[in-house]
């Protein structure tokens, strides 16, 4: 999606023509103002404009009732520096490392096996059934599932026929990543599915039946011609999937209460504490911002990461 | 890689244009307290309180009577479900100003509130002619953060005094003959006694004590230790020796699972499902246990102590509050203040407090803790209330510093830090949030 | 494919999907258990008595049918606005040269990226100047504005041969006939696919409307979830679990009755394509 390629694309969308500026390319330009009016009002208002109120209020300290005062770089540096908010962003990264490959390889396995089996539409529906379900909803079930100790279901059922103590899921630090990993593919995993089944669709028959006839084995013509023929659909849910795990906080906020659970406690849970239980706006302005520069980058890195792995059909 | 550059240009001049928008807006007059107009002589008042759909259901009886005696007032309450979302929505609403009339403010929440200056004072209203009570008819230990330099910023709605709950079936179990209870009104309910009996428990496969990690357990026990937490403005409850010997017999009753910590226990195996399974000899909380006891349906085995002392004297405990507060922008300020003073009245909290699990807050309510007999010692209520406090008010004005200094102890009972070390930490801690703010 | 690896394979399915309906079995049953089985035995599969009395105890004490109306129309409502609004931004930046074009695309993707707890102060305040705290508009218009759905619709306006749109040119059409005949009945696939992630999301929505609604009658379902956590007492979960299943089964039927046209178009809007 580099400019060079719009351009490119606008060019070819658009009969030559020569000489002056033809009267339907002027009343385009109004009509691009129309077409675009309500939804770049609505962004400038409820995302640049809270935006840009945030990074000004990062450079303040301000608790929300009283005087705001300036303060430089003393949030950003308090920030950096400290060792709870480290962690934190270790978390994020944690659970992004864990819920975005993790969840993507298994979407991609159901997809392929799903793909031209018989009773798919069964399968589908039943993989699908937890992305429709409120992610509160799904707190509270999978609270009951992992929690509980001894007597939560999983580890009172496991203690029971094997005997083995489970650590406890939700309230040890180290083994509620991978906890919130579970339950965050569980609730994601039918979406991909779905996503990566469509992605498989669009591959030319005639593709995959040149590389039969080319003799390639199954695991040939998956490797030379599903996987890199699938690649821009991976590249997007990759792209989104990182975005949404790095944001996520409805699902820990009410399956783990992070405020007992250090392990739990992601970047967007710091914002949150630091703002609107501290009050220190200034504070939390800055972990947002850090959280999104922190975005930008590992998705300008995906972006250029990209033109080595996926393939794009000129 | 101009494309980025451009982009990023602009995404900043689009940033400032409409940081001016919204800081223009920002500046705009405030002061829209209240969406109630009072054309016709009617008004809305809107308030706020926290709690579950069945707390909720309690206020309809006072509603119903408020109405009635005030046809021209009508209230609107606003409540949210979780204690832990309630306060930062109050904050964002009245840093817009547009915060309710009257609203519940927490005991951990009221000092930075005070602080913030966004309370109308209360004193002259309270002893004026709307007022359906006087000052001196709450206790004075329970206004805590309330109050600041003589004047009074909130009036506690109703309380809730720690006391130590205590199993007979797990006392027994254990070998102890004694009953903590007769103890106590013998004037012979010590620490050493209550420590010795936790012993006995341990040995019998029993939790001693489960405590929730907050002020009211921890300064209760430092309490009993004879020790002090605040001392003229500092922290000090890491350097007195008797606080110290209180927190350090907590540290290493946890460590050795004499002890066990509620806020640790897994959700579905809580605190009050191992009480009322006789898995724990004391659980101390609130006249709410009652609830999970009558879950469990074994009523007549348990009842209520206050925690001890070294000498078996009794000692100052820790009551749990929550505030009534007054906008000081609402736009009907003699209504408002007339729904404060009926709600915090004897009168509205026989209605609001009937069938709950709070006890009062205001002297002469007294029959709404003792009538149902009901735990045997249900007096001790009302006695730890009548003499205990609340949270330190050094403590509740700094935002965020009690739950700050509660996440600290628990590392220290978990066994994460050491305690001499986590000891020094604290004080660090506390002195470090303190200071930015003066 | 042999049939042994066919049979190994839909075990595996079958085992995976088990997996994926677990914990909604266990909903079902948690619904009709009574809090002292809960308390003596909570490993217990089936509950002992069944108690069907949650149900009933559950509408008597929260406003379940006004929640369900309010988060219904506000999704739905929501939905609409950012399907029209969506596509026509998309169609913008697909089909009509500006100047600027490229850059302000840019931005749009960049704002995606950005955390809602940031933004949440301000939009309070702005949204208490225009009088809107306590209304639906306050988690409509915010939802709205929405780059993600630009982004996509414009993928699939791409895809849209541009001889349809020239011979319409041809014709005498404006931009907006061409939009409105051409363009949107194309996309189809598109605009279902969007419509649902949009619809879920503002029906998940947990929040931005704790934040902004006050009044009970205006409550969203999720709100509502948190009703049977008491403070300290734990959480009663039978009547947790009943408020889930009425507020999930709901969902699941529709999406069961819908689940061809829903899945299909998902699978058609070729979603990753291109």
């Amino acid at each position: 999606m580099s400019a060079v390629s719009q351009a490119v694309a606008r060019r070819r969308s658009r009969p030559a023509r020569s000489g002056r500026e033809p009267l339907w390319r002027r009343r385009d330009r109004r009509w691009a103002v129309v077409f675009l009016a309500p939804q770049l009002l609505g962004l400038l208002v409820f995302l640049v404009g809270p935006l840009g109120f945030a990074v000004v209020l990062s450079f303040m300290e301000w608790d929300g009732l009283g005087d705001a005062s300036w303060v430089g770089l003393d949030n950003f540096r308090a920030q950096l520096t400290d060792p709870a908010f480290g962690r934190a962003v270790w978390n994020t990264v944690k659970i992004g490392l864990i819920t975005v490959p993790g969840g993507l390889v298994l979407a991609l396995l159901l997809a392929l096996a799903l793909h031209g089996v018989r009773g798919r539409t069964a399968y589908r529906v039943v993989y699908f059934l937890p992305v429709v379900t409120s992610s509160v909803a799904v707190s509270v079930i999978w609270q009951m599932i992992l929690g509980g100790g001894a007597d939560g279901i999983l580890n009172g059922t496991v203690q029971d026929l094997f005997g083995i103590t489970l650590p406890d899921w939700l309230a040890d630090p180290t083994w509620v990543v991978p906890a919130i990993a579970v339950v965050t593919i569980w609730s994601s995993l039918g979406l991909n599915v779905v996503i990566f089944l469509a992605g498989l669709a669009t591959i030319p028959t005639n593709l995959l039946e040149a590389a039969r006839i080319d003799g390639a084995g199954p695991w040939q013509t998956l490797r030379s011609v599903t996987l890199p023929m699938l690649s821009p659909t991976v590249f997007f849910t990759v792209v989104v999937s990182v975005i949404s795990s790095f944001q996520a906080f409805d699902l820990i906020y009410v399956l783990v209460n992070p405020d007992h659970n250090e392990g739990a406690q992601t970047i967007v849970y710091k914002v949150y504490q630091q703002g609107f239980r501290e009050f220190h706006f200034g504070l939390s302005s800055a972990a947002a911002l850090i959280l999104l520069l922190l975005t930008l980058l590992v998705t300008a890195v995906q972006f250029k990461a990209q033109k080595r792995f996926v393939h794009y059909e000129s | 890689m101009s494309a980025v550059k451009r982009r990023t240009v602009l995404a900043a001049v689009a940033a400032a244009v409409a940081l001016s928008v919204s800081v223009s807006a920002c500046s705009g007059s405030g002061g829209a307290g209240s969406t109630g107009d009072a054309k016709d002589g009617k008004v809305t008042l809107r308030w706020s309180t926290w709690g579950s759909a069945e707390d909720m259901a309690v206020f309809k009886a006072f509603t119903d009577e408020f109405t009635r005696k005030y046809p021209n007032i009508t209230l609107k309450l606003e409540p949210v479900a979780s204690y832990e979302d309630y306060h930062p929505k109050l904050i964002t609403q009245l840093t817009s100003r547009t915060a309710p009339d009257v609203f519940y403010v927490g005991d951990d929440y009221i000092g930075k509130l005070v602080a913030d200056g966004v309370l109308a004072p209360l004193d002259e209203q309270l002893a004026g002619p709307l007022s359906k009570s006087r000052p001196t008819d709450f206790f004075e230990g329970i206004y805590g953060g309330a109050k600041k330099g003589g004047v009074t910023f909130g009036v506690p709605n109703d309380t809730n005094p720690e006391v130590l709950w205590f199993d007979k079936k797990a006392l027994a179990a254990a070998g102890i003959t004694e009953d903590p209870a007769a103890l106590n009104e013998a004037g012979r309910w010590t620490m050493a006694k209550y420590l010795e009996m936790n012993a006995k428990l341990k040995d019998s496969g029993r939790y001693g004590s489960i405590f929730w990690n907050w002020y009211g357990a921890n300064y209760s026990l430092v309490n009993g230790f004879g020790g002090k937490v605040w001392d003229n403005g500092t922290f000090v409850a890491p350097s007195d020796p008797k606080a110290r010997q209180a927190l350090r017999t907590l540290a290493d009753g946890y460590r050795d699972k004499t002890f066990a910590s509620a806020d640790l226990l897994p959700e579905g195996n809580s605190a009050a499902t191992q009480f009322v399974k006789h898995k724990a000899g004391f659980y101390a909380g609130g006249r709410w246990v009652i609830e999970g006891i009558d879950k469990g349906g074994d009523r007549e085995s348990y009842d209520v102590v206050p925690f001890p002392s070294q000498t078996g004297e009794p000692i100052p405990g820790a009551v749990a509050a929550s505030y009534l507060t007054l906008n000081k922008d609402t736009k009907h300020p003699k209504e408002a203040f007339t729904f404060l003073s009926e709600f915090v009245s004897k009168e509205g909290q026989q209605l609001r407090l009937k069938g709950g699990s709070a006890v009062p807050s205001i002297k002469g309510a007294e029959n709404l803790v003792t009538e149902g007999n009901y735990p045997a010692h249900a007096r001790t209520f009302l006695d730890v209330r009548d003499k205990g406090f609340a949270n330190y008010p050094d403590e509740v004005a700094v935002p965020g510093l009690t739950k700050a200094i509660n996440d600290h102890l628990m590392k220290i009972w978990e066994g994460k830090v050491g305690f001499d070390e986590g000891m020094t930490q604290l004080q660090s801690l506390v002195d470090g949030m303190k200071g930015p703010k003066g | 494919m042999s049939n042994r690896r066919r049979i190994l394979l839909h075990t595996g399915l079958t085992a995976g999907g088990l997996v994926m309906l677990f914990p909604f079995i266990w909903m079902m049953l948690t619904s009709f258990k009574g809090a002292t089985q809960m308390i003596n035995d909570p490993l217990a599969w089936l509950p002992g008595p069944w108690r069907p009395q949650n149900y009933p105890d559950v509408l008597g004490e929260v406003p379940l049918g006004r929640a369900y109306w309010n988060s219904m129309y506000i999704a739905a409502v929501t939905v609409v606005a950012t399907l029209l609004t969506g596509a026509m931004a998309a169609y913008a930046f697909a089909r009509i040269p500006f100047r600027g074009s490229g850059p302000l695309f840019g931005l749009f993707l960049a704002t995606q990226m950005v955390p809602a707890q940031v933004t949440i102060v301000p939009l309070y305040i702005m949204l208490a100047k225009l009088q809107l705290i306590d209304s639906h508009l306050a988690l409509i218009l915010p939802a709205v504005a929405n780059p993600f759905a630009v982004f996509l619709l414009r993928q699939f306006i791409r895809a849209v041969p541009v001889e349809l749109e020239d011979a319409a040119r041809i014709d005498g059409a404006s931009r907006w006939t061409i939009f409105w005949r051409i363009i949107l009945p194309n996309i189809r696939p598109g605009l279902w696919t969007l419509g649902i992630i949009v619809f879920l999301a503002s029906w998940n929505s947990y929040f931005f409307p704790l934040v902004f609604l006050n009044t009970p009658d205006l409550f969203t379902i999720p709100l509502l979830l948190d009703s049977f956590h008491s403070q300290r007492g734990g959480v009663d979960y039978g009547l947790t679990a009943a408020l889930s299943a009425m507020t999930v089964v709901p969902m699941l039927i529709a999406f069961l009755v819908g689940q061809r046209k829903i899945l299909n178009s998902m699978a058609s809007s070729g979603l990753g394509g291109r």
